[in-house]
């Protein structure tokens, strides 16, 4: 029971913007075709000049249903920003745009490295204008490494990652991190709204997409919101993403006892003052690097002290040589420093690394490095991820695995775990050895596991697993680990390695063909955030689940993208996002149902109707907030998605539904040229006689917004009425070929 | 619980709509939506994306009455669906009553428009309405369904009755509001 309209060959796009419905894939270029529609739009003036009459018989003879009238058409489906409509086919974009949210998602669990520096070195820094002293340094050059990073997994296959970053911290805030927060969600929201104040005006809304055709995949504000949530959660115990895989210990050529002060950083990062949190395991790598002042030292000198602390410490040691004057735009080789990409709510408030505050600074605080000094660091990352911190990572990996892991996978292992649940006695205790473990391992009090006990070493293999992007093993690790948890009542832990558990099984790219995984992949998130929310009142983490189970079932497409859209509409059904963030995930659940794609060779599979719905639903609320340009665009965006399924002439079916998308694009109208600066409510509601309203229409457009000038165009097409659709398609490519 | 039932032409227009409330256990028959009432097309919008679903459905199940098909979970309203011979479908929204107690957690003003949800799935009362996937409302809507396909096939066999019109005959309008009081 497909609906007539799709019966018929071609059909006229529903709304007059050039190039949205059938003929969309060649309009990927907007300024082109922007160009034959202005030329068009010449062509027909002619046309137009005479129109108001002449139309007018043709209209009223379909009077009826007016929305058929090319000229009420016109009046309904006008949004603005016009230009801005050329939107690809939604399937070639896709596929891009999930692995994009991917690749984030990703690369926001990356291993910590903790920073420690002396005095001296961060004094050293300073001098370069980097307040923050050597971590603020360091920090935008490690989130992407330069050049493909090898991992090898737990079977032994390596594979090459282009992507792959570290998060510096500063191991004077990683203990206090848990203490001094207030709750991250408000400040989430905080920083949406000022982004959207400060992106209102450059290019009509963050949505705008400038850098790539139009992806519907994902919104940068939406991308914005995904990588403030991730980026968001402090160092816990119940997972060991925040805690550090290894420190980096830095001293200048400027010290006068370098070795001593190695010594004295070490002590006091392990067991001194600077000594973290109980619930991180200490064994973590140590890295010593010497910082050699270029301009003021002897590199004969620290070559021999590198030498000496290579031959103290070991291998794990590197010479970094950097220029200790500040360098200014001016300079020859200056570059600027990339700006972090991975600040928190906190530290986007408070301005860190924001483009505005660098310009009030002048050139006082403008993070520009010489391009020696970045080639160093860069290279200083990379040796230190690649030589040091990754063959660590994996060899304790294998160890943990080997000693820990595959006891408790044994047979042995298994009847611990389940003698352990039906206690028989004391016999329980017996021949468990290490791996076994009772519920003893939980510290009731203070609500964390002791880092040796083998529940917190498994869940750090499967978060070092995680983060070497090995998610099959730490699939694995966590399906094994999680039932342990929730026998503790540690329903922290319970909910982080059942939420761990489900993400990896959703990166793994092999896994996971059949239904039933996704069931109990759903299952697993379901735990996860009933354990999250309810049992530890853990919003931002909920939160940061559920998100991530809408992105990554998302991106599996097929059936999971209606899960996917369930969990979003569960999201804000808990109140987790305040009024922005709700907005987001309604653009979300549009997203989500407009990637589901019809089965091959059938009408019928795709979620357009819904998607359009939850668009149009977006754009009311975009216009509630007062962002009439994303309101546009939404409402462009739910244009969009009703082509397909809506009549050839973009009408709905159901007059209710049909007031209200008129009422709303007229308000969205009015609005957005109000905020423009223009006085639009001259201009004639839809409920106007037609040749009035045209004649506005077409003055007003005409003479404010280039993006408009398309309109004509479209009349005539309309005013041709014996060759209706075919024609106007036909004559589009025409103009297109000749004019390329 | 709340009704609204459409039906729609082979060309998605509507051709009958009616919205009324459940009479059983003390109800008055009169529809209590929990959109604001400024917001009532939300029950349009509601049916029309679960066109998607039913054009889906349509195939993948062999029966005219296809059940439960849909539901919009910001507002908890569900979708049954029948289909017909001719091409016309009925689609019934189903919307259990708001409990006094929920909304509590929704005071926001985007969810306003959504309808606050609570956990309204377990209400105390043990009738038909109270929960909408059970068996016993899945009966309920079928017999619903069934008694107004066969009003809908007299009214359409009606000489003065062209496919596709708009049913403006008041009996069949009774009918319609019999079969909601005998049955939801």
């Amino acid at each position: 029971m497909t609906s007539p309209g799709d019966g018929t060959p071609v059909k006229p796009p529903p709304s007059f913007s050039p190039g949205v419905a059938r003929n969309a894939s060649k309009s990927r270029y907007p300024d082109e075709s922007e160009a034959t529609a202005s030329l068009d739009a010449e062509l027909a003036d002619a046309h137009t000049g005479s129109s108001p009459t002449s139309p007018l018989p043709t209209a009223t003879a379909e009077l009826p249903i007016r929305s058929s009238s090319p000229q009420s058409r016109s009046g309904r489906s006008s949004t603005p920003q016009l230009a801005r409509s050329s939107i690809g086919s939604p399937f070639d974009g896709r596929s891009d745009g999930s692995e994009d949210i991917r690749s984030l998602i990703i690369r926001a669990f990356s291993p910590t490295v903790a920073i420690y520096a002396s005095e001296d070195t961060d004094a050293l820094v300073r001098n370069k204008g980097f307040k923050g002293g050597f971590w603020d340094l360091v920090r935008p050059f490690g989130e992407t490494i330069p050049g493909k990073v090898v991992i090898r997994d737990s079977i032994g296959s390596s594979r090459a990652w282009e992507d792959y970053g570290v998060r510096f911290v500063n191991i004077k805030g990683l203990g206090a991190a848990n203490a001094a927060r207030d709750s991250p969600l408000a400040q989430m929201e905080e920083v949406l709204e000022k982004q959207l104040d400060s992106g209102e005006d450059t290019l009509g809304g963050p949505i705008s997409g400038k850098d790539v055709l139009g992806i519907p995949a994902t919104t940068p504000l939406s991308k914005l919101f995904l990588r403030q949530l991730l980026s968001s959660t402090p160092a816990t115990p119940h997972e060991t993403f925040g805690h550090p895989v290894a420190s980096v210990i830095a001293i200048s050529s400027r010290n006068t006892a370098p070795l001593e002060t190695l010594r004295q950083l070490y002590a006091e990062s392990s067991t001194g003052e600077k000594r973290l949190p109980d619930w991180i395991q200490q064994d973590y790598l140590r890295y010593y690097v010497l910082i050699h002042d270029e301009e003021r030292d002897d590199i004969a000198e620290s070559t021999k002290l590198y030498d000496q602390m290579k031959r103290h410490f070991g291998l794990h040691c590197h010479l970094l040589r950097l220029r200790s004057s500040q360098c200014v735009v001016t300079d020859d080789d200056s570059i600027q420093v990339p700006p972090c990409e991975w600040l928190s709510p906190r530290e986007h408030l408070s301005g860190v690394g924001e483009a505005e505050t660098l310009v009030d600074l002048g050139t006082d605080g403008t993070p520009y490095l010489f391009d020696s000094d970045a080639t160093a660091i860069k290279t200083f990352i990379r040796e230190l991820m690649v030589q040091s911190v990754i063959p660590f990572m994996e060899n304790r990996v294998a160890v943990w695995n080997d000693q820990v892991a595959s006891r408790r996978r044994g047979i042995s292992g298994r009847l611990a775990a389940v003698s352990r649940r039906w206690p028989f006695g004391s016999s329980s205790r017996s021949g468990i050895g290490s791996s076994g473990g009772n519920s003893g391992n939980y510290d009731t009090t203070q609500n964390f596991y002791a880092p040796e006990s083998p529940e917190a070493t498994l869940r750090k293999m499967a978060d070092f697993a995680f983060m070497l992007r090995d998610w099959k093993l730490a699939a694995s690790t966590y399906d094994m680990i999680r039932s342990d948890f929730g026998n503790d009542k540690a329903w922290k832990y319970h909910a982080g390695a059942h939420e761990m558990c489900a993400v990896s099984m959703l990166l793994n790219p092999l896994a996971m063909s059949a239904k039933i995984k996704l069931e109990s992949v759903d299952q697993m998130f379901e735990t996860a955030c009933y354990s999250y929310l309810t049992r530890c009142s853990d919003a931002p983490h909920a939160l940061r689940s559920l998100t991530l189970a809408v992105e990554l079932l998302k991106s599996r497409g097929g059936s999971a993208t209606e899960t996917a859209a369930r969990w979003a509409m569960r999201v804000m059904d808990f109140g987790l996002v305040e009024s922005i963030g709700q907005i987001l995930f309604m653009e979300r659940v549009a997203a989500c149902y407009a990637s589901k794609t019809p089965v091959t060779g059938a009408k019928w599979g795709a979620r357009r109707r819904k998607a359009g719905m939850w668009s149009i639903l977006a754009a009311d609320q975009w216009l509630k907030a007062g962002k009439p340009s994303l309101a546009s665009a939404c409402l462009e965006e739910a244009e969009r998605l009703y082509a397909d399924v809506l009549e050839a002439d973009g009408a709905f079916p159901m007059p209710e539904m049909q007031t209200f998308v008129d009422n709303l694009r007229h308000a969205v109208k009015v609005e957005y040229l109000e905020a423009r600066g223009f006085d639009a409510r001259d201009e004639s509601p839809i409920e106007d006689p037609i040749g009035t309203e045209e004649i506005s229409e077409k003055l007003d457009k005409r003479s404010h917004r280039r993006s408009l000038i398309g309109l004509p165009a479209q009349l005539d097409a309309g005013n041709l009425k014996l060759s209706p659709g075919p024609g106007t398609l036909e004559e589009a490519p025409n103009d297109d070929f000749e004019r390329a | 619980m709340s009704y609204y039932f459409t039906i729609l032409s082979p060309t998605d227009t509507p051709i009958f709509n009616i919205a009324f409330g459940t009479s059983k256990g003390g109800g008055d028959g009169i529809a209590r939506f929990r959109f604001p009432d400024t917001a009532q097309y939300m029950n349009q919008f509601i049916i029309h994306s679960s066109l998607d679903i039913l054009e889906e459905a349509q195939w993948t199940n062999g029966g005219m009455y296809l059940k439960h098909i849909d539901t919009y979970p910001p507002a908890s309203a569900y979708i049954s669906a029948f289909l017909t011979p001719s091409g016309a479908r009925f689609l019934l929204l189903h919307q259990p009553p708001q409990l006094p107690s929920s909304g509590s957690s929704s005071a926001l003003g985007a969810s306003s428009l959504l309808g606050s949800s609570g956990s309204t799935t377990r209400a105390s009362s043990s009738s038909v309405a109270a929960n909408p996937t059970s068996p016993q409302t899945e009966e309920a809507v079928r017999q619903f369904m069934s008694e107004v396909y066969e009003s809908f096939v007299k009214t359409a066999m009606s000489p003065f009755y062209k496919q596709g019109m708009e049913i403006r005959s008041p009996v069949f309008r009774s009918k319609i509001t019999a079969a909601g009081k005998k049955w939801l």
